[in-house]
């Protein structure tokens, strides 16, 4: 362990002489190679260990005294925490390229239009091209991204690594709150994200894998659709949002997911009033996500892909209908009239 | 000049006006970089920066190569300028297009167009900068890299980074791989469209994607994809690929910059014309003069080519190699070891055939539409597939309707009735005969053990195959000259001690300035080396003879190819007779004799003739059309 904090130590210093010290004009090939291989190890440690709170904490503690005595030698340093060190080597580009004392000489090593063969994995990884080749992805990126669907690669990545993480904290002891807090942190990046945020979410929930990970992925999803039972709101934003096909899939796929969205239409329903001046049920709150034509739209889709739903949701809406009066007559209960819209 | 003048002038010191009016002189002169050509590409840039609509994508990779060449141009000028300051003065506008396509992801993605983009702001680094220019130069550059290498744009993106631990360098080729998955997996989807030609099939967004493709073909990420691409099947009108891409993969794949898989290759060709007609003249360049190869590593390269392979999936590839084919024997007909590697590529090719299994029959006559049907199935048996005995009536047979043949058209001719489709059949009949020379070597071999009376058709035979065409009626002495050549072998081989007389007939023959009436030397030769290991005496008597023969006319090293594509016949056909360890043994024997004589032969004085002709360039080739008037005018 005193091995793994001094490494961790010599690894923060090395980021601050990179970014901030004219010693980098030194700097060769094999200087840079060894540093990226450093900043390598510590991303390694933090898979390892971001999970165990004792660890995290003893870490963070060395790195504080790092911090300290960096603080001391450079002006204007900013401190590095342990949950920084996932992206250890994109700090330690950016502090390198930032540097105006770089040689040129390195930059080139870095932005080398390399081969495909230097970029395999051996014992002290080659860094030419490694800029090259990020931006090349980049690119590659934006190029096929009209071709793309709607929803577009990056929701389908990120929802696949919001599985990976859960599948992650759950195998590592289950820390439950941990699975909240990562999927409550989306909605703190405000209400542009939202609508993306819910095909995150969809995206998660429909990932499919194949290998012997199943298990795993079927008990983070699980724990996924029980958070998302417990926020009504963001349920709501993804049934009004999300393109019904893809609510579909959702319910065709999760059981969870199929009552939940039953159980969304049928408060919808129950919130709406008959407006006279539109003669039109609407929603009675302010904001109106819903029409009632929709809501019909959505009853006979999800009709249609769980045929064995329809049944017992006709004879519930026919309860609720029998309660309000049982009335032939145009809006006088919203179940008489969702129910000879879905029978038409 | 005078002395005086000359040293007046050089020792002249221009005043400022003058040597400032030289420059400019100067500056006129020199080939300038001009700045209309780089306001053309600004505006491009502006226009491709505009907006993110497909379509400007679309437009970009459309000029990529164009876009190519000119940066090549520009770091040329840029790497010939004394100084940044100087670059910036003559081209002002450098600056703001070189930025401007840094953030073009076509330019930045697709591998020779980023090196030259970086190689560009490399030129315009200055090391020790010399004025406030040169210095912004490099701060800018520095950002600009900077930049591009760590820069996200995408917040979501990068909050999830963040809270999922994942770094971005990681994250990217994630979403990559992602991309590259779902729109492969969206080609997948077959297409049906061939019931209605107004469905909307996914076949349309072959072309797009493929154009997408074209600064992606040497990522290895994307590499799935571009497979898939190519194993399209093209069943469906709609399946086409995109020219640019095309060329684009080609490019790369024989700069070595993208590894491909045989099927990718073989789909390649089959969709890209230029890029089968580079192959196959790369495989030719064997053949050229000057490259010295022998039947064994012909037989190497072959083994090693894709196109045998590709030939034989695909009918449409067979027919261009054979046109391309053509087209060579029509400039060189007397090329040997061009006639070789046709020989051993139609065997290839066959035995690619019989293991994709197809029904022989139907597809030869597809694979041959031009050839004489009559002589197309018996000239494409191979000798091993008949018993040893029945050679002789079968040769015969070919021989015969060869000649019906030729005769046929000869008559057109002396009606004055002059065809060009009659001239043709015998270019294709010829054609057909050097693809399956197999019948010509055993022509050859028989001819060692025939009598006088038999050996008439396998000596027609060997004629027409070395002289298909009968220039000013020569055919007729030419075939008694081999019949000359062949009495002479026949009284040298049976004669005790060797007849002198005998053996200076035979070297005048195989003189290397054959008259017209004469036949080749190689077919000379080839009886020569036939009889020395098939005609029934000693082996030491053989090699005297041969030893002797050789040394007089200086043709060691063509009997060495002859002897060699002899072996690789037996080896090949391996006919097992009660004979066939003697031969070997004598083959072997003969090959030791020849060796030795070519070391023996001083490396100085390598007089050695070749029978190969004059070389050819691929530019010519691929000018000629592929049909020519087969008869050129002689004497």
């Amino acid at each position: 362990m005193e091995a793994v904090l001094k490494n961790l130590s010599s690894t923060a210093e090395l980021l601050a002489v990179a970014a901030r010290s004219s010693v980098v004009e030194q700097w060769d090939k094999q200087t840079l190679s060894r540093a990226f291989h450093w900043a390598r190890y510590c991303e390694h440690l933090f898979s390892r260990f971001h999970n165990n709170t004792t660890i995290n904490r003893v870490m963070g503690k060395q790195l504080e005294l790092t911090n300290e005595s960096l603080r001391a030698v450079f002006p204007g340093y900013t401190d590095i925490c342990f949950s920084d060190l996932f992206q250890c080597q994109h700090l330690l580009l950016i502090g390198l390229l930032k540097n105006p004392d770089l040689p040129i000489s390195i930059m080139k090593i870095l932005f080398d239009t390399a081969s495909p063969v230097n970029n395999q994995q051996s014992d002290y990884l080659d860094v030419t091209g490694f800029c090259s080749h990020i931006i090349q992805c980049k690119s590659a990126c934006k190029v096929l991204s009209p071709l793309t669907d709607l929803s577009g690669a990056d929701v389908e990545v990120q929802g696949a690594v919001l599985m990976e993480r859960l599948e992650d904290l759950l195998s590592g002891g289950g820390e439950a709150c941990r699975t909240e807090h990562i999927v409550n942190s989306f909605l703190q990046e405000g209400e542009g994200a939202s609508g993306h945020f819910c095909l995150v979410i969809a995206a998660a929930l429909l990932t499919r894998n194949n290998s012997a990970a199943a298990a795993a992925q079927t008990a983070s999803q699980d724990c996924l659709l029980d958070w998302l039972q417990k926020e009504q709101n963001v349920l709501q934003q993804m049934c009004s949002a999300l393109p019904t096909t893809l609510i579909i899939d959702l319910a065709k796929r999760h059981l969870k997911c199929r009552d939940a969205y039953c159980d969304v239409l049928k408060k919808w329903a129950s919130s709406m009033e008959y407006s006279m001046s539109e003669g039109e049920w609407v929603q009675a709150n302010t904001n109106r996500t819903v029409s009632f034509q929709r809501l019909t739209e959505h009853f006979l889709a999800l009709f249609a892909a769980c045929p064995s739903l329809r049944e017992d949701v006709e004879k519930e809406l026919n309860v609720l209908n029998i309660s309000d009066g049982d009335f032939d007559v145009r809006g006088l209960s919203v179940w008489g009239d969702l129910l000879s819209a879905i029978n038409k | 000049m005078s002395v005086s003048l000359v040293y007046m002038i050089l020792t002249y010191d221009l005043s400022p006006l003058e040597s400032s009016t030289m420059s400019q002189l100067l500056q006129r002169t020199q080939p300038l970089l001009d700045v209309p050509a780089l306001q053309f590409w600004l505006d491009k840039a502006v226009a491709w920066g505009q907006a993110d609509r497909p379509d400007t994508l679309k437009d970009t990779c459309l000029h990529m190569s164009r876009l190519k060449d000119y940066l090549q141009q520009l770091l040329t000028h840029i790497n010939n300028m004394s100084s940044t300051s100087e670059t910036m003065k003559r081209l002002p506008l450098l600056g703001q297009f070189l930025g401007r396509l840094c953030w073009n992801p076509c330019v930045t993605a697709d591998a020779p167009g980023r090196w030259l983009l970086f190689q560009c702001l490399w030129g315009l680094y200055s090391e020790h900068p010399g004025d406030a220019v040169e210095a912004k130069a490099n701060q800018w550059i520095r950002k600009v890299l900077c930049q591009l290498a760590t820069e996200e744009d995408d917040a979501a993106a990068q909050a999830l980074m963040k809270r999922t631990g994942v770094p971005p360098k990681e994250y990217h080729v994630k979403v990559l791989r992602k991309m590259v998955a779902m729109l492969q997996e969206n080609i997948g989807k077959s297409c049906s469209s061939l019931v209605d030609i107004n469905y909307r099939c996914s076949c349309d967004n072959l072309l797009a994607v493929s154009e997408a493709c074209v600064p992606l073909v040497s990522l290895p990420e994307a590499a799935p994809l571009i497979r898939a691409l190519l194993q399209q099947p093209a069943t469906c009108v709609r399946a086409a690929l995109s020219q640019d891409f095309l060329d684009a993969l080609t490019s790369a794949y024989s700069s070595k910059c993208v590894l491909l898989e045989e099927q990718e290759v073989v789909s390649l060709w089959y969709h890209s014309l230029s890029s089968l007609e580079e192959a196959v003249l790369s495989l030719l360049e064997c053949v050229l003069p000057d490259t010295g190869y022998t039947p064994q590593e012909l037989k190497r390269q072959l083994a090693q080519s894709l196109l045998p392979k590709a030939c034989a999936q695909h009918c449409s590839i067979f027919l261009v190699v054979n046109d391309i084919f053509r087209s060579f024997l029509k400039q060189a007909e007397g090329n040997e070891s061009l006639k070789y590697l046709i020989q051993t590529f139609s065997s290839c090719f066959f035995r690619e055939l019989a293991l994709l299994q197809h029904k022989t029959s139907g597809s030869l006559k597809a694979s041959f539409p031009q050839s004489p049907q009559s002589l197309l199935i018996p000239l494409w048996t191979r000798p091993s597939e008949m018993p040893q005995e029945a050679w002789r009536h079968h040769l015969n047979w070919l021989s015969c309707s060869l000649q019906r043949l030729t005769e046929e058209e000869e008559e057109g001719d002396e009606d004055g009735s002059r065809s060009p489709r009659g001239h043709l059949r015998v270019f294709e009949a010829w054609f057909l005969l050097i693809q399956c020379a197999h019948w010509v070597q055993v022509a050859v071999q028989l001819l060692a053990t025939s009598q006088p009376e038999d050996c008439g058709p396998p000596l027609w035979l060997l004629t027409f195959y070395h002289h298909p065409t009968n220039r000013g009626h020569h055919r007729a002495s030419q075939l008694v000259h081999a019949k000359e050549a062949w009495d002479h072998l026949c009284s040298l081989f049976l004669a005790h001690p060797l007849p002198v007389d005998r053996v200076q007939s035979l070297v005048t023959l195989l003189s290397p300035k054959p008259q017209p009436t004469s036949p080749s030397p190689f077919l000379i030769l080839s009886l020569l080396v036939n009889f020395c290991v098939f005609f029934q005496q000693s082996l030491s008597g053989s090699t005297e003879i041969l030893q002797t023969v050789v040394n007089r006319s200086g043709l060691v090293n063509e009997a060495v190819c002859v002897l060699s594509s002899l072996e690789l016949r037996l080896n090949e056909d391996s006919c097992l007779s009660s004979d066939t360890n003697r031969v070997h043994l004598r083959i072997k024997a003969l090959q030791n004799t020849l060796t030795h004589m070519c070391a023996a032969l001083n490396p100085a004085n390598t007089h050695t003739q070749t029978l190969i002709t004059e070389p050819r360039s691929r530019k010519f080739i691929l000018d000629a059309g592929f049909l020519r008037a087969p008869l050129q005018n002689d004497k």
